[in-house]
């Protein structure tokens, strides 16, 4: 498992108040697929709070990729929604869950805040 | 122009000829399409090596086509011994029946052969065509196709199947038969799209959506939403009719999304079967007195999508709602951005409006509770990254300028904003509507934060923004020489100074200070705007004006409607009421289904709305425009827990009764009658 990956589950609890908002609640199983074996990770989560624990079990949805795929969503060099709709990662089960955990996925590497260039462009820096 | 047929439930779709024919074609979508994706993009019908061609076309369903056919090309005289009828349905699957009827007094046989393809083009391939990137196949079974496409994990079926005994080969099938004296033959052909998700199986399966349907079960679905809509009791037969068709067409429209397991309106045949943030806004806005149960499914939707992060490519950033959600290939590969893309600045605001608006009509506050995070999110957004300029506008800029969108606001073609000389500005641009928009959803998001966020300070806040904003507003984009409010700024905060239709939605917002209304509403029914069938997209004397320019001087039905309802809310019922007039007046052209444009001719020059070339139809927004105009007539307002019934019917249109409208008041009738009757016709 890349240390990207680990890093990112290790920091949700910490983010979960600034991240989930909505009212949302139940657990999202992750399958990272590497080439002979499967990591199982569970994410239950509440309005401001994310649990994390290194396990299968009973999950109201489950996300499915492969390791890399996964390290490049966590690093922002890929996005979820697209990866789904190439089926590179497969979801099932209740998708409120996805749209709600997508949201600890970070924006691609180096990227500006969009009023920072328009006001360089246009002179008002 | 060619003839097309089409035919569709939510978003799968077929288009063919007038024979029932798809032949490959790479510059307009016809054939077989689900979820963005081209299944079928030949299906081609030949008698004894002949093409046939119709007699008579029965297409009164959305979801169910009959064609009356006869060999060979049409003459004066026709004696045939054999006619073909072609029944298809759609509901998930594609079906056909093929029937050979035999009306000669001897048995004959018959070489029938339809020929089968497809290319699974992505929608985009075809509006920017592009060689495929994956690999097709064709497999031939027993009474069975197997056409297949696959790139890398991306994996789409159109599996064919007949029930009539028939040689398969890779391009088609062929049934060699013989028919008794005046009898008949029939096959009954089935076409399964499939998009293969985890391991391999249907998404549609183990979603559990858009499960293939029979038209019956179509149509009692709806007949069941049109039963649940308000009954119409009118004299005004345009009106009676638009109702109708509209109501069929919104039921017609709704589509079970993949990724979040609720129905939702698709924007427009053929282009726009997906799901658009302005277009399921401005369409929820105009159903919310009639249907207003179709509204929670697109709110939930989109601030489960709303951004959340920095995304160059897909104009994305935190708390903004999307513009466009795509489910095919390119938006998979990202050659596309739609997964979903962002670029809109007026998505944002619509949102808030709608969630308020949803509110006052239903008394559903849970929702607006449930969505408290994601509606400041929306406020927030208004303020922070659509101040661009940080001028206390909301401005766009595409981030992508490849696949980004240029415009990102409803005229998002590449030349709808000009100045009058017909030069374009620079960028970043701030159209006026979506600074009215801004307001109001700052006002509407102060009414939320009182009454169900427990939150009168931040609703002060929203409050004091919202009159700065009318009051910066009227001082900037007023252009006092031309007296209307410029079309947009530029980004060195110039006028663009082009008189458009953008100022009815002005009205609608309330940004407009009451003394310059009238004056809006002048140039609003004056001879460079108005056509005699509606508010131009631009005036006449514009220097890009042209009256088949798709947003430069074309008539939108939805923009009028939403017009109507602004002249309405300061007071100019008249002008309201001659824009519903010279709506339905056109509608009647159209049997009752008003398309997405048409073109922006003078009344007197043509007499009947000129239809524009691509026109969608149906089209989410302008199957919405009768309902809109109905409000409008009605002068239906939600407040408090009551209805506001303020009719002024137009001259001439007589009896308008609305039976059963919905709402937190339960359900109430409005009944309306014009002053002084007249015979209702097109007026010269």
């Amino acid at each position: 498992m890349s240390r990207a990956t680990d890093e990112f589950f290790a920091a949700l609890p910490a983010r979960a108040p600034a991240v989930l908002r909505a009212p949302v609640t139940g657990t999202l199983q992750i399958d990272l697929v590497d080439d002979d074996h499967t990591d199982h990770w569970l994410v239950r989560i509440s309005p401001g709070r994310a649990v994390v624990e290194r396990a299968g079990g009973p999950a109201d949805a489950v996300w499915s990729s492969s390791a890399d795929l996964f390290e490049r969503l966590v690093t922002g060099r890929a996005q979820g929604v697209s990866a789904v709709l190439r089926n590179e990662s497969t979801f099932s089960g209740n998708v409120m869950l996805f749209l709600v955990f997508r949201q600890f996925f970070p924006a691609p590497p180096g990227v500006r805040d969009p009023r920072e260039t328009a006001r360089e462009q246009t002179g008002r820096a | 122009m060619q003839q097309r047929v089409s035919i569709l439930d939510g978003n799968t779709f077929l288009v063919c000829d007038g024979r029932g024919d798809v032949e490959p074609s790479f510059d307009f979508p016809t054939g077989l399409f689900s979820f963005d994706t081209r299944f079928l993009s030949t299906w081609l019908l030949t008698l004894d090596g002949e093409r046939l061609h119709a007699l008579s076309v029965d297409d009164a369903h959305s979801y169910q086509t009959r064609f009356f056919l006869v060999p060979g090309e049409p003459t004066h005289y026709l004696d045939a011994k054999v006619s073909m009828i072609r029944t298809r349905s759609i509901g998930g699957n594609f079906t056909e029946e093929l029937t050979v009827l035999n009306h000669s007094g001897r048995e004959t046989r018959f070489d029938l052969r339809l020929e089968m393809g497809s290319d699974f083009a992505d929608l985009f391939e075809i509006k920017h065509q592009r060689p495929k990137k994956g690999r097709t196949s064709a497999v031939a079974g027993d009474n069975a196709l197997r056409l297949t496409y696959r790139r890398e994990a991306f994996h789409r079926e159109a599996t064919i199947t007949s029930s009539a005994d028939a040689r398969v080969d890779q391009a088609g099938m062929t049934w060699s038969i013989t028919v008794a004296p005046h009898c008949e033959w029939s096959t009954r052909l089935t076409v399964t799209p499939i998009i293969h998700g985890a391991r391999g199986e249907d998404v549609r399966a183990i979603t559990a959506l858009g499960a293939a349907r029979g038209p019956s079960v179509i149509r009692d679905e709806q007949a069941d939403l049109v039963a649940r809509a308000p009954q119409l009791g009118c004299d005004c037969e345009p009106l009676a009719g638009a109702y109708r068709q509209s109501l069929h067409d919104l039921a017609a429209l709704r589509y079970e999304s993949i990724t979040l397991g609720v129905r939702l309106l698709a924007a427009g045949l053929p282009w726009f079967m997906t799901l658009f943030g302005r277009d399921s806004m401005l369409t929820s806005l105009q159903v919310l007195p009639f249907l207003p149960e179709l509204v929670p499914p697109t709110i939930l939707m989109l601030a489960g999508l709303q951004g959340h992060r920095l995304d160059d490519f897909r104009d994305e950033e935190p708390g903004k709602i999307l513009h466009e959600l795509r489910y095919g290939e390119t938006a998979g590969f990202e050659e596309q951005p739609h997964s979903p893309y962002y670029g809109a600045a007026d998505s944002t605001p619509l949102f808030l409006i709608l969630l308020d608006e949803y509110e006052r009509w239903t008394g559903d506050a849970a929702l607006v509770k449930r969505l408290e995070f994601a509606a400041r999110a929306a406020l927030h957004w208004i303020d922070s990254y659509g101040d661009l300029l940080g001028t206390g506008y909301v401005w766009y800029r595409s981030r992508n300028p490849e696949t980004g969108l240029e415009n990102q606001c409803w005229k998002d073609s590449w030349d709808a904003i000009s100045y009058a000389d017909g030069r374009l500005p620079g960028f970043p641009r701030a159209t006026c509507e979506i600074q009215g928009y801004a307001y109001d959803a700052k006002r509407r998001g102060a009414r939320m934060a009182r009454l169900f966020w427990n939150d009168p300070e931040y609703a002060d806040r929203l409050e004091r923004e919202a009159a700065a904003l009318k009051e910066r507003f009227n001082r900037d984009f007023w252009i006092p020489e031309k007296e209307y409010f410029a079309v947009a700024l530029d980004p060195d905060g110039r006028h663009v100074d082009s008189l458009t239709s953008n100022i009815g939605h002005l009205l609608w917002s309330g940004i407009v200070d009451e003394p310059r209304a009238a004056r809006i509403a002048e140039h609003l029914l004056g001879p460079r705007l108005f056509s005699g069938w509606g508010v131009r997209t631009l005036a006449t004397d514009e220097g890009r004006y042209n009256p088949i320019g798709y947003h430069v001087g074309t008539v939108w039905p939805f923009d009028n409607a939403f017009i109507a309802w602004g002249l309405s809310r300061y007071g100019f019922r008249d002008e309201a009421g001659r824009i519903c007039e010279a709506m339905l007046d056109a509608s009647r052209f159209f049997d009752g289904r008003l398309p997405e444009a048409f073109a922006g001719y003078e009344r007197t020059l043509t007499d009947y709305p000129v239809q524009y070339p691509t026109a969608c139809s149906p089209q989410a927004w302008s199957a919405g425009t009768p309902l809109l105009l109905l409000r409008v007539i009605l002068g239906l307002e939600p407040q408090g827990e009551h209805l506001i019934i303020d009719p002024l019917v137009p001259e001439g249109m007589g009896r308008v009764e609305l039976l059963d409208i919905p709402g937190r008041w339960g359900r109430v009738d409005a009944l309306g009658r014009s002053r002084t009757p007249r015979e209702h016709g097109p007026r010269h």
